[in-house]
């Protein structure tokens, strides 16, 4: 028994230990209140660098900006097609040039002070001051002047519908200019109020900020001085940086947290019993890009080439990989959004074959790139890209798999080198504007070497898209861009994933919302 | 010690260079990568990011502005967190060294448990169960112990609270130390103390399982060495009782080639937490690394190398002058 009491103190210590794990009590944050509105903790995968609006441009950001941050245009809930009041109601010119935007009355700031023309004036020009701010190029050609206290002008210097929806973004949330000013803001460029808004919050939300810390948490407060219609229904909520989804699921499951915001579709099938998931398409599309520069992509440049991939993909088959909540995507512009095709394209063998012998494809093996360490909404790249290489291979196109990380690969997709490769697009705002860019000539067109003189058709129906004001007009001519794209464009649109947020049953209005992800305030004890 | 002190120096200055020079040959565009598709696409944004950066500067020149802001105790700003990177670090590193030192610490009490037990029980069923469980200690993945552990003494059995190194309704104690356990003591905090200290012990488990079978092998191996030297059949003879002939004499002999491999593990704890603190959503410099690299954050990748390699300095020192301590024999160069 020479070893009886190094053993002991080997049991005492796991012993020890045990009794340390009990006392904090497992299962801890259930804690009795989610019933009660007293707090509420959501688990996220942090994307976020700050908590000042004016420089926030990621999606837990947005979703703290928005808690945080009034703007003047708002959505209702998951809704993004059509802009509602926010602080301000508005009235626009028949050329979408003019914006008049009237506050709404006896609004006021967490501090109390009114919330006044002079308040968005100065958010708007601070936002177009700081020139290395993410949100900066949301204001691009547009002035703001103010009319009167409560009253302000929006002036582009083009045709612009989407101006309501671009204002509700939160990144353009309305500020209280007294208290930003006091705190190094300005609207020369050389603001410096980051610093003080990541301590404490200058806005009119629902709720205030108590802390920030960006690589574990970000706690909010009940705004006592809230007087809109979306009044917090809990004290405080705690949001935390949980960035494994198994680890967001056990933690749900066991009652640490109550909402879970980034499990894939696997896991929302796998939940137990007293929790459930808000399971939609997201705003996200992950497409085939099939270059037309003959010297990037080679044979991949003839258009028959894109059109025989389009046709040989089983696309219900490819979804299976997605889970709960995605969808085909049935073009360029996703099936929330304005002008989006009521249908995708269906497997066609035939119609591939003919397309592929029309390309001059002769049998050459073609580089399939894409980023293998940047899952959208739950899909991995990997598994997709290989189940895409069985399928073509199947219609007769040989295919070797290309991954790198995301920044690595990120390069030769903005510079339009890659000849085949698998990427992903989300809206930078709630309009179908934001899914012109893929026409001939426009940024992701180029990236994949389709200029305008390629196909000066979708380029015309493209310029029309963006100038057209009349709202039937509009979608008229975005659903034929949308479907001139399908048919000759060299994007191979695949599916949009699933946005899966998960709750406990004892919680209700955990919905999923493209621009700002969740909006908090509308989170409730369930009745 | 000054012959030390520069050699110190010139392998932090090989760190930096090293560092620096792998982060700029990955093909990538830090710019794209930490701005995003709308920011980056707007010409007056991209150019202020630029010039706030320096990245205009040709590679050499930023490598130089780099060393002498270093000089001045400035690792620059991050890319991504736009924060200095000290701030991230002060704390990272903390997070980090807080698992790291409680998995090296249970590690070595247990494994000089089994390690000493199975030298002593040679060859028996003792010796086989010890060294079963040392393999598997090495074998097992440390991604896939975790979830397990996380799932078996979380949700399965809610003995061990949930991941983060606070319960979501407490607050973080005012900072001092940066290590939860100890500024919460500092703060008078024992319910603080009590939670920050649980939070520990399942990631402390998942880190120490490697260690513990690394130990306990080599630590086998040296107590067996010892064990047939003359001192140690000499004490025996005297009539001592085994208690002290193993503290003694035997762990005493045995010490200085385990304080090498401790600290050496001790290192490679530092450098191999990254999954252990994604599964436990524990925010320290196995993230922040991993954060800084796959986005091409040359200040952040620098910052952690930086770190990473004087706390690999430090625990050569400190490993260093145990040897002077434990043995007379031995003099620091």
């Amino acid at each position: 028994m020479r070893t009886t009491p190094l053993l002991s103190s080997l049991a005492l210590g796991a012993a020890a230990t045990l009794l340390l794990a009990g006392c904090s009590g497992g299962n801890s944050a259930s804690n009795g209140d989610d019933s009660s509105g007293g707090s509420l903790v959501i688990d996220a995968a942090f994307s976020i660098e700050t908590a000042d609006p004016g420089n926030s441009y990621d999606p837990t950001g947005n979703m703290v900006a928005k808690a945080l941050y009034e703007t003047l245009v708002d959505f209702e809930g998951s809704d993004v097609t059509t802009p509602v009041d926010g602080l301000a109601s508005w009235e626009q010119n028949d050329e979408a040039t003019e914006f008049t935007f009237t506050l709404e009355d006896g609004r006021v700031f967490s501090d109390g002070s009114p919330i006044e023309a002079d308040d968005v004036i100065f958010t708007m020009d601070r936002v177009k001051g700081m020139e290395e701010a993410k949100p900066n190029f949301l204001l691009a050609g547009i002035t703001v002047e103010k009319i009167d206290e409560m009253t302000v002008k929006f002036t582009t210097e083009t045709p612009l519908l989407q101006l309501p929806a671009l204002l509700a973004n939160p990144s353009l949330g309305i500020v209280n200019s007294e208290v930003v000013e006091a705190n190094g803001g300005t609207t020369d460029g050389g603001d410096t109020a980051q610093a003080f808004l990541d301590g404490e919050s200058a806005g009119s939300g629902p709720f205030t900020l108590e802390s920030l810390d960006l690589t574990s948490q970000v706690v909010l407060t009940k705004n006592a001085e809230y007087n809109g219609d979306e009044e917090a229904s809990y004290d405080r909520v705690v949001i935390r940086n949980v960035t494994e989804s198994a680890t967001q699921k056990i933690n749900l499951e066991g009652g640490d947290t109550m909402v879970a915001m980034d499990l894939n579709g696997d896991q929302v099938s796998n939940l137990a019993s007293g929790f459930t998931a808000d399971s939609v398409p997201s705003g996200q599309t992950i497409f085939l890009l099939v270059n037309q520069n003959a010297t990037v992509g080679g044979v991949t440049a003839n258009p028959d080439f894109a059109k025989a991939v389009r046709y040989a993909l089983d696309y219900d088959s490819l979804l299976e990989l997605a889970g709960s909540g995605a969808s085909q995507a049935t073009g360029v512009i996703p099936t929330s959004f304005l002008g989006a095709l009521d249908d995708g394209i269906v497997q066609d063998l035939d119609a591939s074959a003919a397309a592929l012998t029309a390309s001059g494809y002769t049998g050459e093996t073609i580089k399939l790139q894409y980023p293998n360490d940047y899952p959208v909404g739950g899909v991995e790249f990997t598994p997709l890209a290989e189940r895409v290489q069985s399928q073509l291979e199947a219609a007769g196109i040989a295919v070797e798999l290309a991954p790198a990380p995301f920044t690595t690969e990120l390069d030769a997709y903005v510079n339009g080198t890659e000849g085949f490769s698998m990427w992903f697009w989300g809206p930078d705002y709630a309009d179908s504007a934001n899914f012109l860019p893929f026409a001939p000539g426009l940024k992701v067109g180029l990236r994949a070497g389709w200029t305008t003189e390629m196909n000066p058709e979708i380029a015309d129906l493209a310029t029309a898209a963006a100038s057209e004001t009349d709202p039937d007009a509009r979608e008229s001519v975005f659903t034929d861009f949308a479907a001139a794209m399908q048919e000759e464009g060299p994007f191979v649109p695949l599916m949009i994933p699933g946005s899966n947020i998960a709750s406990a049953d004892t919680v209700d209005g955990a919905v999923y919302n493209s621009i700002w992800t969740m909006d908090i305030a509308e989170l409730t004890p369930a009745s | 010690m000054l012959r030390r002190l520069v050699t110190s120096v010139l392998l932090l200055l090989g760190v930096t260079i090293v560092t620096f020079a792998l982060t700029n040959l990955v093909p990538g565009d830090p710019i794209a990568a930490a701005l995003g598709e709308g920011a980056s696409n707007n010409p007056a944004t991209v150019a202020a990011y630029v010039e706030r950066y320096g990245l205009d500067k040709p590679l050499p020149v930023q490598y130089f502005i780099y060393l002498g802001n270093l000089l001045q105790g400035d690792l620059g700003r991050s890319l991504t967190t736009g924060r200095a990177v000290t701030t991230d670090l002060a704390t990272a590193v903390p997070a980090t060294i807080e698992i790291a030192i409680g998995a090296i610490v249970v590690s070595l009490l247990v494994s000089l448990a089994l390690g000493t037990l199975a030298a002593y029980r040679r060859g028996l069923v003792t010796d086989q169960v010890v060294r079963v469980v040392s393999l598997i200690g090495l074998s097992v993945p440390t991604f896939w112990l975790a979830l397990v552990a996380f799932n078996l003494f979380f949700l399965q059995l809610g003995i061990a609270p949930g991941s983060g190194r606070l319960s979501p309704q407490l607050t973080p104690p005012p900072t001092v130390t940066g290590f939860y356990t100890v500024d919460f003591l500092l703060n008078g905090d024992g319910v603080g103390f009590v939670d920050a200290m649980a939070h520990l012990a399942l990631p402390v488990f998942v880190l120490s399982l490697f260690t513990v079978g690394l130990l306990t092998r080599f630590i086998r191996t040296s107590v067996l060495e010892v064990l047939d030297q003359d001192y140690v059949r000499a004490a025996r003879a005297k009539g001592l009782s085994g208690t002290r002939v193993v503290l003694d004499y035997v762990l005493r002999g045995a010490s200085l080639p385990i304080l090498t491999v401790v600290g050496i593990a001790f290192g490679s704890l530092l450098s191999g937490t990254v999954l252990v603190e994604a599964v436990f959503a524990w925010p320290g410099l196995g993230t922040y690394a991993y954060d800084s690299a796959t986005s091409l954050d040359l200040p952040g990748v620098m910052g952690v190398g930086l770190v990473v390699g004087v706390i690999y300095l430090l625990v050569n020192f400190v490993v260093d002058l145990l040897y002077g301590f434990l043995d007379p024999r031995v003099r620091l160069g």
